[in-house]
């Protein structure tokens, strides 16, 4: 696999480093976890025979042969290194960073593809014909590979990554395991490719942010059980006897996560042999979990997890610590206690009972108080060290995504109102609203957060260049700018139209109407997507650049001389 | 089914609401508790330290 | 040494235990009391199911996901019910498993699209909108005319829905197959079983215009021509308009 030259090559030393040189994946397990991984290869290798067979006429076949196909494929990864000699004890003495370099791999990947199909899903609504005559490349099959690319592929492969990363650090313990990090990874990237080719085969559930079928579902729980179980194990390994508050917010949202999927995915499958199944619930019953799913896996996957790496990498950045750790610890119980009531605004003067309406309503606008407080806490850290948010492009990342959470959680608060989600409902403000908070809280924190760890985990002295950094980040803000004015002007343009009536009381505009009046913010929207996408490919470049280029080869950095950590503060001895 | 659709509702209603406000004094008190403070603010700290390998 | 990490593998357990009581107790509360809603919405008994074309009609709609663009829920307000049509109710959608209200109106409203058109309008719209709606930017779905519909596995898919709670007969689904294609072929042997299973009312035409083959344009179009019309209950409620914006 690629990436095993990419990562675990020959490192130069560099000032920071005394750690001797590290060694390929397979290199670092024990012959018994060797022997382990075979067997679970050898497994995966017959689900996928099994699934080749039994949906040979079904798009589950193909799907069969891929995940067939992966494990031989593995198999002979791990074959071409099974007898080297086993690792030495030493590697004890360290933490396991080797995960979160490949997650760190596989989110910029996954973001650069996620976009580029973002960005032409934005342009097909611009000129519907700039696409092939092919049912693979129809704007409802790319759609969903657009946002499972970059909600799951990006996001989630960022989340795995820094979470591993911050775990270790404030646990001061190695990871539990060495085999099990990598089952994750490997079988969180299984289910997005799983998950990702069959839209493109028209395999879907049509349930939005849980599209993947049944047979994709049933991988991510196994996947989703170890990763927490990986979580686990090793904070019960650590040495700080207080849990770090990042890890909380971390932990919330696997568990939460994992409750969500399993909930709302219930389905019955056509057969053992179809890739097509029917949701166990329906109507009302469906829409109102479907909700709760949806507007948590936004609460857990897109809010808690990315919390939790502020609270980690922000103030370690500024070299200042958190402003006050009582009021992340009060964020906390409010998000993890208030989101869980507000799907239901999703559903406002639909068939759903008005109580189970004004309850969202009421819990959406509390809500606000535990958003507010993150977003200031993390403003509040950087009082005093502004000037490094000037020169630290870095650093300005995460400042920049703390003010569009306060920003986004404030619109979405307005949103949940009934009167006014009468007229966002179903209109491009909400799209507007998804990616502020997507692009503005959610891609600028990861960013800000990988530019941070990829020097700490490669051992270099600071990204390759700072310059393309700074690049990066006015690119991201003008393009999320560029997306979100679009989008918020023909959102209550298309709302307002919709409910216009003429003075003898008959609607005053065809729907053709306003679909002709947001073509020129379909033009906008699309460029300022261009744009967000052009910045993540010079950050994929970044950050392959920093990994390939040996430390002393880098440009010197004259205009940002960042240390990897602030000094004047004590080195704490070990108990 | 036995379980009423009223009741149900009924205890969502005043049940949600006690919920809350317990759940709030909790969470309060936990966090200023006095004894807890150190605690907190030695984990506030003790991720700028510099250090790069587990504790043994 | 053990009691040390006895005692912080605790504290992570505890944490974990609080974090699924707090968290999950909200979906509870609310979700919970919509599984006995039946006992407060009113029956509807015409209500009808969807026959095995439609229903292989609706698994084309979710397969090209149709609901990123188009809801099928109208709201209780003044201009949704004056652009589309009475609002919906809640037992409409009591048999869509998954339910298809969708969040975003790129295009219109298709709840109560059923029989607003005719089948040479879908047929033209669906191979190219542009055809119809010059600045439609509804994507070209041309693939539907030349592609064969599967009607050979529909039995399973009246049993899983059956096993979702669907009250499909043992009858319905042996004749799954035959059901679809006589629906689609109004001349053919096969239409009489499907009027007698599925009521007089059930609409028998050539959808896509050909009685050679039958296409999955035959089995979208009768899907869409059966939207907001497996009931007449809401057309009866007399437009009482609810909150106006």
């Amino acid at each position: 696999m690629f990436w095993t030259r990419l990562n675990f090559g020959k490192l130069q030393v560099g000032e920071h480093v005394a750690l001797p040189l590290e060694d390929s994946v397979i290199r670092q397990l024990t012959k018994k976890e060797r022997r382990l991984a075979l067997l679970m290869l050898i497994f995966l290798g017959f689900i996928g025979a099994a699934m080749g067979i039994l949906g040979r006429d079904d798009p589950l076949g193909i799907h069969g042969v891929l995940v067939f196909v992966a494990a031989i494929l593995m198999v002979f990864f791990l074959g071409s290194e099974y007898y080297a000699p086993e690792p030495s004890n030493d590697r004890l003495a360290r933490y396991y960073d080797d995960p979160s370099k490949v997650g760190i791999v596989m989110s910029m990947i996954w973001v650069v593809f996620g976009l580029a199909v973002g960005d032409w899903v934005a342009w097909l609504l611009v000129d519907p014909d700039l696409t092939f005559d092919a049912a693979w490349s129809s704007f409802g099959r790319i759609r969903p590979v657009h946002t499972t690319s970059v909600i799951f592929g990006f996001g989630g492969n960022a989340l795995i990554a820094t979470s591993f990363y911050v775990l270790q650090r404030t646990s001061r313990a190695r990871l539990a395991d060495q085999l099990s990090p990598w089952f994750v990874l490997v079988g969180y990237n299984l289910f997005c490719l799983i998950a990702v080719t069959g839209y493109l085969m028209g395999v879907t559930q049509s349930k939005e942010y849980a599209e993947p079928e049944w047979h994709a579902d049933a991988l991510l729980v196994v996947v989703w059980v170890t990763y927490f179980l990986i979580y686990l194990r090793t904070l019960a390994r650590r040495k700080e006897p207080h849990i770090y508050v990042s890890n909380w917010y971390y932990m919330a949202f696997i568990l939460v996560v994992a409750i969500l999927h399993i909930v709302n995915n219930l389905a019955v499958p056509v057969s053992i042999g179809h890739a097509k199944s029917y949701s166990l619930f329906s109507g009302v019953q469906d829409a109102m979990t479907q909700w709760w799913y949806g507007h948590n896996a936004v609460a857990f996957f897109l809010t808690s997890g990315f919390l939790g790496m502020m609270y980690y990498y922000l103030p370690v950045r500024a070299g200042r610590p958190i402003f006050s750790y009582r009021l992340s610890i009060i964020s906390f119980w409010g998000i993890t206690f208030f989101y869980m009531w507000a799907g239901s605004h999703h559903l406002h003067y639909t068939a759903l009972p008005q109580w189970v309406q004004t309850l969202g309503m009421t819990f959406s606008l509390m809500l606000l108080v535990p958003s507010w407080a993150s977003a200031s806490n993390a403003l509040l850290t950087l009082n005093g060290a502004w000037h490094k948010v000037r020169d630290d492009a870095t650093l300005r990342f995460m400042m920049v995504a703390a003010v569009f959470y306060g920003l986004s959680t404030f619109e979405g608060t307005f949103m949940a109102i009934r009167p006014v989600n009468s007229l966002s409902h179903y209109t491009d403000w909400t799209i507007g609203h998804v990616h502020a908070g997507a692009l503005g809280w959610v891609a600028m924190i990861t960013f800000g957060s990988i530019y941070a760890s990829v020097p700490w985990l490669w051992k270099r002295e600071r990204m390759y260049s700072a310059k393309l950094v700074e690049a990066h980040f006015w690119l991201a803000l003008s393009g999320t700018a560029v997306y979100v004015f679009a989008m918020w002007n023909s959102g209550i343009i298309q709302g307002l139209m919709w409910r216009t009536y003429t003075e003898s009381g008959t609607l005053a505009y065809s729907f053709i109407d306003s679909l002709i009046a947001m073509h020129p913010y379909y033009i906008a929207r699309a460029i300022g997507g261009l744009l967000f996408l052009v910045g993540a490919c010079i950050g994929a470049y970044n950050v392959w650049m920093t990994v390939k280029v040996p430390a002393a080869a880098m440009e010197k950095a004259e205009d940002t001389p960042l240390p990897m950590f602030p000094t004047g503060i004590n080195v704490q001895p070990a108990e | 089914m036995s379980i009423e659709h009223g009741f149900l509702v009924g205890l969502s209603k005043s049940f949600g609401l006690f919920y809350l406000i317990a759940l709030s004094a909790g969470v309060l008190a936990y966090t200023f508790w006095p004894s807890n403070k150190k605690q907190f603010d030695q984990a506030a700290e003790s991720i700028l330290r510099q250090e790069d390998r587990p504790w043994t | 040494m053990f009691g040390f990490h006895y005692r912080l593998e605790r504290k992570a357990i505890g944490l974990m235990l609080v974090i699924i009581v707090v968290s999950s107790i909200g979906g509870f509360v609310e979700i919970a009391p919509l599984f006995t809603i039946h006992q407060t919405v009113e029956d509807v008994p015409d209500m009808r199911l969807y026959t095995p074309l439609e229903l292989a009609g609706r698994n084309i709609y979710v397969r090209e996901g149709c609901y990123a663009c188009h809801s099928q829920m109208i709201r209780t307000l003044r201009d949704e019910v004056d652009r589309y049509g009475p609002y919906s109710l809640a037992v409409e959608s009591k048999y869509d498993h998954p339910m298809l209200w969708g969040s975003k109106r790129t295009g219109p409203d298709l709840a109560r699209i059923g029989e607003k058109y005719s089948d040479e309008w879908h047929v033209a719209h669906l191979d190219n909108p542009r055809d119809v709606v010059p600045v439609s930017v509804m994507p070209a779905y041309r693939w539907l005319l030349r592609t064969e519909l599967r009607i050979d596995d529909l039995g399973l898919h009246l049993k899983a829905q059956r096993a979702v709670g669907v009250p499909y007969t043992d009858d319905m689904i042996a004749n799954a197959a035959a059901d679809a294609y006589g629906q689609a072929v109004p001349d053919s042997r096969q239409a009489e079983g499907v009027a007698k299973r599925y009521g007089k009312a059930t609409t028998i035409r050539l959808f896509d215009g050909r009685a050679d083959q039958l296409t999955e344009m035959d089995a979208l179009v009768a899907y869409l021509q059966i939207l907001g019309r497996l009931t007449e209950a809401p057309y009866k409620a007399k437009a009482q308009i609810g909150e106006t914006p």
